[in-house]
């Protein structure tokens, strides 16, 4: 056996795992979107590409934008560096800065970098960034309650609300699998997700036309180093998102259970496998399904709503 | 905190609980044809839930009863509804269809009947949230009963509960006969699924006994239809408001 890695090495896979295999996830979903389509589509690596492109060209900010304009994409993506650190990405035993947050830590963070995002967007004074922020101030407003719900699943489920915690349970049993309120709760996130990650049926992530953008309109004012920022942003909350679905909820398989190399390299090709997955299911729905119009939303939210309170209502009879 | 039951009864239960959401999707889909497929997928996992207690507590009643059930409610009752709606007024098959005598009276099978779709009284988000709250008074009632010594968990006898309740809520909320029908035949379902875990040894005779009512509320409903569109032109019951004296 060969030496363990320290600790401190293990944490920063998990932030680098995340930072550099997200785009490589974006890249995976688009080619796999492109491919059901009966198109050649782009590089797996294109978006690595995008972002070095981006990198190299001139930023601007509109004129009387304050410096909050261009500091809010640099905050977003410390707030999306930081979640790694929270959930299980490559451990299957929590690292010391695991207890840094809980669940609600992580929601906290990933509300902020969407809140700084936002109030840049005001700041420009562009409309079509404003109604792109505005618009997803709105609607996670009403998946919030969905969210709520699935961490109630969670503390039932394991009387805590730390990430590690759930995926222990997931693991020890079967019975803990197929249980309904699991089921159900892991449906919802992913409902959520769907709508979080601007796919459809909530939003078109590769539109162009202004009027139904939610999320993607909101970077329409920033250029150059600071754009790339922003798009390496969303691409983080994808992963996080999905890994947060795949090595808490759906799959915490796969994991090191030791500080060994072996076993955290193996961990780090099972996510990306594992969010790759995943992504195929998000490609597949992209594909067959039409954007619902902005006022169907509400409706897509409630039907996640269903799944989280139901899975919850099954909880307190013990069996569920 | 409270540790998973067994891989059988979390497989009940999580059937049972699909069975529920399906029952939300009737309670939300706009057409007719679909609420039928809805029905029939419903009855399916009736049939597996059966079968996963048939194979729990080796009950081998169970299977024939799944076979038959599957066979009535999943092939005929769906069958039998979907012949009986009717299209849309003034259309009729093509017109050799009709020279042949095959098609009567224009019935068609594939259009939608009318009145069905913008059937609801409550804008859709604002239906889910009632019948959540009809699911929970179905859920926390009959999960209240403590009934003790069930191998299958009190859960998906809960779910029933729920079940139940938000079927009325379907055949409150819409507004026309075709759902309601639905509605009350999926009701039969959620008291299915409550007599097979409550009582799963319950003799064959007596559990086909109540599949053939079904039959009778297939034919009585057929007729109810049938009637009404003859009379409105129309599945929709906001027509029989006039009626008021």
């Amino acid at each position: 056996m060969s030496a363990a890695l320290p600790i401190p090495v293990i944490q920063l896979l998990q932030v680098l795992t995340v930072g550099l295999g997200a785009p490589l996830v974006m890249g995976f979903i688009a080619a796999v979107e492109a491919r059901l389509q009966g198109r050649r589509g782009p590089r797996i690596l294109q978006p690595y590409y995008d972002l070095a492109k981006l990198c190299r060209k001139e930023a601007l900010a509109p004129a009387g934008a304050s410096w909050f304009f261009l500091a809010a994409p640099l905050i977003a993506v410390a707030a999306y560096l930081t979640i790694p650190l929270l959930i299980p990405v490559l451990t299957s035993f929590p690292l010391p800065l695991g207890y840094m947050g809980d669940i609600l830590g992580g929601g906290f963070l990933l509300a902020l970098a969407s809140f700084v995002v936002a109030t840049a967007a005001l700041a420009t004074g562009s409309p079509y960034a404003q109604l792109g922020a505005s618009r997803a101030k709105t609607f996670s407003a009403i998946t919030e309650p969905v969210v709520l719900f699935v961490v109630f699943t969670v503390a039932l489920l394991t009387g805590t609300d730390l990430p590690y915690a759930l995926a222990a349970t997931v693991r020890s049993s079967a019975g803990e699998v197929i249980r309904p309120a699991h089921l159900l709760a892991s449906a919802a996130l992913f409902m959520v997700i769907l709508h979080e990650t601007g796919r459809i049926p909530v939003e078109t992530h590769t539109g162009t036309s202004e009027f139904g953008m939610i999320e993607e309109a909101r970077a329409f004012e920033h250029s150059g180093p600071y754009f790339a920022l922003l798009k390496w942003g969303s691409m983080l909350k994808q992963l996080i998102l999905l890994t947060i679905l795949d090595n808490v909820f759906l799959a915490p398989w796969g994991l090191a259970a030791s500080h060994q190399p072996g076993p955290v390299a193996l961990a780090i090709v099972a996510l990306l496998a594992k969010a790759g997955g995943v992504g195929v299911v998000v490609a597949v729905i992209d594909d067959s399904f039409a954007k619902l119009r902005l006022f169907k939303i509400t409706e897509y939210a409630s039907a996640a709503f269903l799944l989280a309170v139901i899975g919850v209502f099954t909880l307190y009879l013990g069996g569920g | 905190m409270d540790p998973a039951p067994g891989v059988y009864v979390g497989v009940a239960n999580a059937l049972a609980a699909v069975m529920l959401l399906l029952e939300f999707g009737m309670l939300r889909q706009a057409l007719a044809r679909d609420q039928v497929r809805l029905y029939a997928a419903q009855s399916a996992l009736i049939s597996v839930l059966a079968v996963v207690i048939a194979a729990d507590r080796g009950l081998p009643d169970l299977y024939a009863l799944a076979a038959l059930s599957g066979g009535l409610k999943v092939v005929a009752v769906p069958y039998v509804l979907r012949r009986l709606l009717p299209g849309p007024p003034g259309r009729r098959g093509p017109g050799w269809l009709s020279r042949l005598g095959q098609d009567p009276a224009g019935w068609r099978r594939r259009d939608e009947p009318p009145g069905v779709a913008g059937s609801h009284t409550l804008s859709p988000a604002s239906a889910v949230l009632a019948s959540i709250a009809l699911a929970a008074f179905g859920f926390f009632c009959l999960g209240s009963l403590r009934m003790g010594g069930l191998t299958v968990a009190a859960t998906a006898l809960a779910i029933a509960g729920a079940m139940t309740f938000v079927a009325f809520g379907l055949m409150i909320i819409r507004r026309d006969v075709a759902s309601q029908a639905i509605g009350f035949f999926s009701l039969e379902n959620a008291i299915s699924l409550a007599a097979l875990v409550v009582a799963a040894g319950l003799p064959l005779i007596l559990e086909t006994a109540f599949l053939f009512d079904l039959l009778v509320a297939v034919v009585v409903f057929g007729m109810l239809i049938r009637a009404h569109h003859g009379a409105a032109g129309s599945l929709s019951t906001a027509d029989l408001t006039r009626l008021k004296g």
